[in-house]
C-alpha cells in the first residue's frame, strides 16, 4: 500500500482535520488511510461471505464515499484527511507500514541504519517511473526534502525534516540522510509523499498545477476532479508491485452521512464508513449483509475534553480530577457509540506498546467530585444549585465542531453530569474553519471536545510540550510540565524500544494524575466495503493497506473501464 | 365605539371557519406551552441511555431521541422556543416597521425616500443568508435569533403601514385634529396609527408563522437553538440521520412545526377577511 503512513499518521496538521470535520467519517477515515488497527481477530467481525471466491481478475470500479473533499492533492501542502487518502493512491513514500504495522521499504527498495542511529540510507527501486514517464531517481527525493525545509513551503510538516543535518543524493538510487542528534521518528518520517522534482523544481510550488492534476509514481494515476462531486484515478498499468486488479477508483464526495449511506445501499457507492447507529441499527438485516461486508476495529483515535489551562478555573488541578470523575465515559461509549468503541485513558491505544494500562482512572463518582470541588473552594452559596468561588459562578462552554453529532451528544452528556456536580456548561457548536482560526488557534475557549488520531510512533512533542502552545501549533491548551517537557525531548532521542516504552508510561502516569485533558474514548473504525470485492484481509493495519490486491471476479463486476490512456 | 367595532369583528370572525380552526390551534399551543412544566410527561433533557430511539409507547407516546430523551416532552418545551421566538421577533419587526413605516408615510418628501430606499436594499438581501451570515458571525442563542429575525424582517411591515397611512392622513378627522392645533406626534399616535393597524395585526400574525419556520430552519441548520435546548428544528436535525431507524423523531417535531404554521396563517387569514373593510366592500 501506498499510504503515506507517517504522513498520515503523524503530521500534526493533518490530525487536526481528521479530528474535526472528518471525525463525522472517522470511521471513514481509518478505513482508507490509515494503518491503524486492532490485531486481526480483535473485534473484526465475519465476512457475510467468504473473502476467497475464484482467482484474482482485474476489471471494475471502487467508489468510495467521502464527508470532505480534496483541497490540495500535492500533499505536503494539505492538511485535510480527504487529500491525503486521495493522495496516497498516487504517489509512494520511501517507507510505508506493512499490515502488521512495520516500516518496510516503499520506494526504497532497503535501507539501512547506522550503529548510531544518525545516517539512514535508503537504496531506491529502479526503474520506477513518474505518470508522466519520467525515471524516478535519487533527485526526487533531495528535491522532496529541499522542498519541506524551505521556509517559503507552507508545510505543516518541516518539523522532522529540520532534524535532518545532511541530505545527499549519492548517486541515482542511493539517498543518504544525516541527523544531527538521534531521531527516533527518523524512518518512519520518510514515509512523506515523494514529488515529481522534473516537474516542480524552480517553480513556485503554490502555484503549480500539480495541486489538481497532480503526478505520482503509486498504484492510481490521476484522471479527473469534479470540484464538488468526484475524483477519479484509474489504474497504473506499469506499477512496481503489479498494476492494481481494480482498473478505476472514484472517491465521491457527499458531505452528509444519511446520503452516503443511502446511496451504499441503493449502489451508488461501494464503500464507505459507518456512523454506530448505522453498524448496530441499520445494517443488521440479511439482504444488507449479503451485499456489504462489514468490518470493525478500534481506530488509531481518541476524543477528549481539552481545558484551556490559561483559564483560571481550570488552573487547580482538582477542579480538573473532579470534572473528569463526574464523567461517566462507560455512559458516552454505551450512549453514543453504542458500545462501538472503548474508553481511553491516555494518548496511546489500549494494546499498543506504549500504551500504559495502569495509570490513574477516574470511575464515575459525583461524590468524589464535589468533595473535589469543594476542596478547591467551589461552593453552592447562593443555594441556585451552582457552585461559586469569589462570588463567581462555575460556568463554562464546551465548544466543538460542527458536522460531528457523536461529540454534540457527548457534550450533552458530559453537560448533564455537570450540572449535577454543580457546573452549568453551555454547549457551542462552531463551523469547522471558524473553529480552528477563531477558537482553537487563538485560544479562546474554556474547554474543547475533539480528538487526535494515534501515530504509530509514539512521539506526541507536537501536543504536548511546552514550547508548542504558540498560536496555530497543537499544543493549544498551553500545558506546561518540566518533566514532561524532558521526557518528550528524551523520548525521541533515544531508539531503544524498552526505554521509550518508559518514558512514555511516564508520561502518561503524568498526564492521568493532572489531567489536562479528560480522556474520553477510543471509538472503533466499522468501514464497509460492497460484497463483490474479494481479497480484503483484514490486519493491525486496517484493511486497505492492500487496495492494489482487492478485485472483482468477473462475473460480478459491474463497471466497463473505458481504453486506458496513459 | 370601540366595543362595537369589536364586536362587529367578532360577529364576522366567528363565521370564518378556517380561521376559527386556527384561533383554537394558537389557543392550544399557548396553553401547553405555557404550562409545559404540566404537561410534558419527562423533563425534556433527561437523558437515559437505556432506552436510546424508542419507538412511541405506552411510556413515551412519541418515542425517544438519541440520548433516550422523551420525544413529547422536548415537543412541548420547544414549543415555547417557537412561540417565545415567534413573538419576539414579530415583536421587533412591528416596532420598527411601524415607526419607520409612519415616519415615511406622515412626512413624506425625502424622509420617505430616505426611508423606502433604505427598506428597498435591505429586501435587496436574500433573508435568509443575511440571517445565516449574522448569526455565523454573532454568538449563536435564542436571543440573537429572535434579533435576527426582527430586524430582518420588518420591511414588508414599513411598507404596509406607509400605504396606510398615505390614505388615512388624509381623512377629515386628521384634518381636524391638524386644525386643532395637535402636534405631529400626537396626530400620528391617536389618529393615524390606530386606523392603520388592521393589516399590521393580519401581517404580524402571519409573520409569526414564518418566523417559527426560521427558527426551525436556523436551528436544524445548527446555528438556531444550542443543545440542550429543545427547539423543533433540532429535534428533526437529530431526526434526520436516523430517519431509518427512528421516523418518530423526524415525524412529530415536522408535524408540530405544521400545525403551528398552519394554525398561524388561517388566523391571520380569518383576522384579515374579519377586519379588513375593504375585502369586505369588495365581497358586498
Amino acid at each position: 500500500m501506498p499510504y503515506n503512513a507517517s504522513l498520515d499518521m503523524k503530521t500534526p496538521a493533518k490530525i487536526w482535520e481528521i479530528s474535526g470535520r472528518m471525525f463525522l467519517a472517522w470511521g471513514f477515515f481509518v478505513l482508507l488511510s490509515c494503518l491503524a488497527c486492532s490485531p486481526p481477530g480483535g473485534g473484526s467481525e465475519t465476512p457475510g461471505r467468504p473473502a476467497e471466491a475464484g482467482p484474482p481478475c482485474y476489471g471494475d470500479t471502487l467508489i468510495t464515499g467521502s464527508i470532505g473533499e480534496p483541497s490540495n492533492l500535492i500533499p505536503i501542502l494539505a492538511s485535510d484527511s480527504s487529500s491525503h487518502e486521495v493522495a496516497g493512491l498516487i504517489y509512494n513514500g520511501l517507507v510505508k507500514y506493512d499490515k502488521d504495522l512495520k516500516l518496510v521499504g516503499d520506494l526504497a527498495e532497503s535501507f539501512e541504519v547506522s550503529k548510531s542511529g544518525l545516517v539512514i540510507t535508503f537504496h531506491l527501486r529502479k526503474g520506477v517511473r513518474w505518470h508522466d514517464g519520467q525515471p524516478f531517481t535519487a533527485a526526487d527525493v533531495l528535491f522532496t526534502y529541499k522542498t519541506m525545509v524551505d521556509p517559503h513551503t507552507p508545510t505543516a510538516y518541516a518539523e522532522d525534516f529540520l532534524q535532518v543535518e545532511k541530505a545527499e543524493a549519492a548517486d541515482p538510487y542511493t539517498f543518504r540522510v544525516t541527523y544531527k542528534k538521534p531521531f527516533a521518528p527518523a524512518l518512519a518520517s520518510w514515509g512523506i509523499s515523494i514529488l515529481p522534482g522534473h516537474l516542480l523544481e524552480g517553480r513556485d510550488i503554490m502555484k503549480s498545477p500539480l495541486a489538481r492534476h497532480p503526478v505520482g509514481t503509486g498504484p492510481f494515476i490521476f484522471k479527473e476532479w469534479k470540484t464538488g462531486e468526484k475524483v477519479v484515478l484509474a489504474y497504473n498499468p506499469d506499477y512496481f508491485e503489479g498494476r492494481p486488479y481494480i482498473d478505476r477508483y472514484i472517491y465521491r464526495i457527499i458531505p452528509d452521512s444519511a446520503t452516503m449511506f443511502m446511496e451504499l445501499k441503493a449502489g451508488g457507492i461501494d464503500n464507505m464508513g459507518l456512523t454506530p447507529l448505522q453498524y448496530a441499527r441499520q445494517t443488521e438485516y440479511r439482504k444488507f449483509k449479503e451485499n456489504f461486508n462489514k468490518y470493525r476495529y478500534p481506530a488509531f483515535a481518541y476524543t477528549y475534553l481539552g481545558f484551556n489551562l490559561e483559564d483560571e478555573k481550570f488552573r487547580d488541578r482538582r477542579v480538573r480530577q473532579a470534572v473528569s470523575y463526574a464523567i461517566d465515559r462507560g455512559e458516552i461509549i454505551e450512549g453514543v457509540l453504542l458500545g462501538l468503541g472503548q474508553e481511553a485513558t491516555g494518548p496511546y491505544k489500549p494494546g499498543t506498546w506504549a500504551y500504559n494500562p495502569n495509570v490513574k482512572r477516574y470511575p464515575y463518582d459525583a461524590v468524589k467530585a464535589r468533595e473535589l470541588l469543594q476542596e478547591a473552594g467551589w461552593r453552592d452559596t447562593d443555594g441556585d444549585g451552582i457552585l461559586d468561588k469569589d462570588g463567581i459562578p462555575f460556568r463554562f462552554t464546551i465548544i466543538t465542531n460542527q458536522g460531528n453529532d457523536i461529540r454534540a451528544r457527548t457534550a450533552e452528556i458530559i453537560q448533564r453530569r455537570l450540572k449535577e456536580v454543580g457546573i452549568d456548561v453551555k454547549i457551542r457548536i462552531i463551523e469547522w474553519a471558524a473553529f480552528i482560526k477563531e477558537f482553537i488557534e487563538k485560544k479562546t475557549f474554556e474547554a474543547t471536545i475533539l480528538g487526535w488520531t494515534i501515530t504509530q510512533d509514539p512521539d506526541i512533542y507536537d501536543v504536548w510540550h511546552s514550547s508548542k502552545n504558540k498560536p496555530g501549533e497543537l499544543n493549544f491548551i498551553s500545558y506546561r510540565n518540566t518533566e514532561v517537557d524532558a521526557l518528550l525531548e528524551r523520548g525521541r532521542r533515544t531508539f531503544d524500544q524498552e526505554e521509550r516504552r518508559k518514558i512514555y508510561w511516564r508520561i502518561q502516569e503524568i498526564l492521568a494524575e493532572e489531567v489536562p485533558y479528560v480522556f474520553l474514548y477510543v471509538p472503533d473504525a466499522l468501514p464497509v466495503v460492497q460484497a463483490r470485492f474479494k481479497g480484503i484481509e483484514p490486519a493491525a493495519a486496517g484493511i486497505t493497506y492492500n487496495l492494489i490486491k482487492w478485485y472483482v471476479p468477473k462475473a460480478e463486476q459491474r463497471y466497463k473501464m473505458i481504453a486506458h490512456s496513459s | 365605539m370601540k366595543r362595537a367595532l369589536a364586536k362587529e369583528f367578532w360577529q364576522r370572525f366567528r363565521r370564518h371557519r378556517l380561521g376559527l380552526t386556527g384561533a383554537m390551534v394558537v389557543l392550544l399551543l399557548f396553553i401547553v406551552s405555557l404550562a409545559a412544566p404540566v404537561f410534558s410527561p419527562y423533563d425534556p433533557s433527561y437523558i437515559d441511555i437505556k432506552s436510546i430511539l424508542e419507538p412511541p409507547s405506552y411510556e413515551h407516546p412519541l418515542g425517544t431521541d438519541q440520548l433516550g430523551r422523551d420525544v413529547l416532552s422536548r415537543i412541548i418545551w420547544g414549543g415555547r422556543i417557537s412561540l417565545m421566538v415567534g413573538f419576539v421577533a414579530v415583536g421587533i419587526a412591528t416596532v420598527v416597521g411601524v415607526f419607520l413605516g409612519a415616519m415615511a408615510g406622515y412626512y413624506a418628501g425625502y424622509v420617505d425616500t430616505i426611508i423606502m430606499r433604505f427598506v428597498d436594499i435591505m429586501l435587496c438581501f436574500p433573508t435568509f443568508f443575511l440571517i445565516l451570515a449574522v448569526v455565523a458571525l454573532l454568538e449563536p442563542s435564542i436571543w440573537n435569533i429572535m434579533v435576527v429575525i426582527g430586524a430582518t424582517g420588518w420591511m414588508g411591515m414599513a411598507r404596509l403601514i406607509r400605504a396606510e397611512i398615505l390614505s388615512v392622513k388624509e381623512r377629515d378627522y386628521v384634518l381636524a385634529a391638524r386644525a386643532l392645533g395637535a402636534s405631529h406626534a400626537r396626530i400620528i399616535w391617536r389618529h393615524i396609527i390606530p386606523n392603520a393597524m388592521a393589516p399590521v395585526l393580519v401581517a404580524a400574525t402571519l409573520g409569526v408563522a414564518a418566523a417559527i419556520l426560521t427558527e426551525s430552519a436556523l436551528s436544524f441548520l445548527g446555528i438556531g437553538v444550542q443543545p440542550p435546548t429543545p427547539s423543533w428544528g433540532n429535534i428533526l436535525t437529530a431526526g434526520k440521520d436516523s430517519i431509518e431507524v427512528a421516523w418518530w423523531l423526524s415525524f412529530y417535531p415536522g408535524m408540530a412545526i405544521l400545525i403551528t404554521v398552519l394554525g398561524y396563517n388561517l388566523l391571520g387569514e380569518g383576522i384579515r377577511d374579519a377586519i379588513d373593510p375593504r375585502l369586505r366592500d369588495g365581497r358586498g
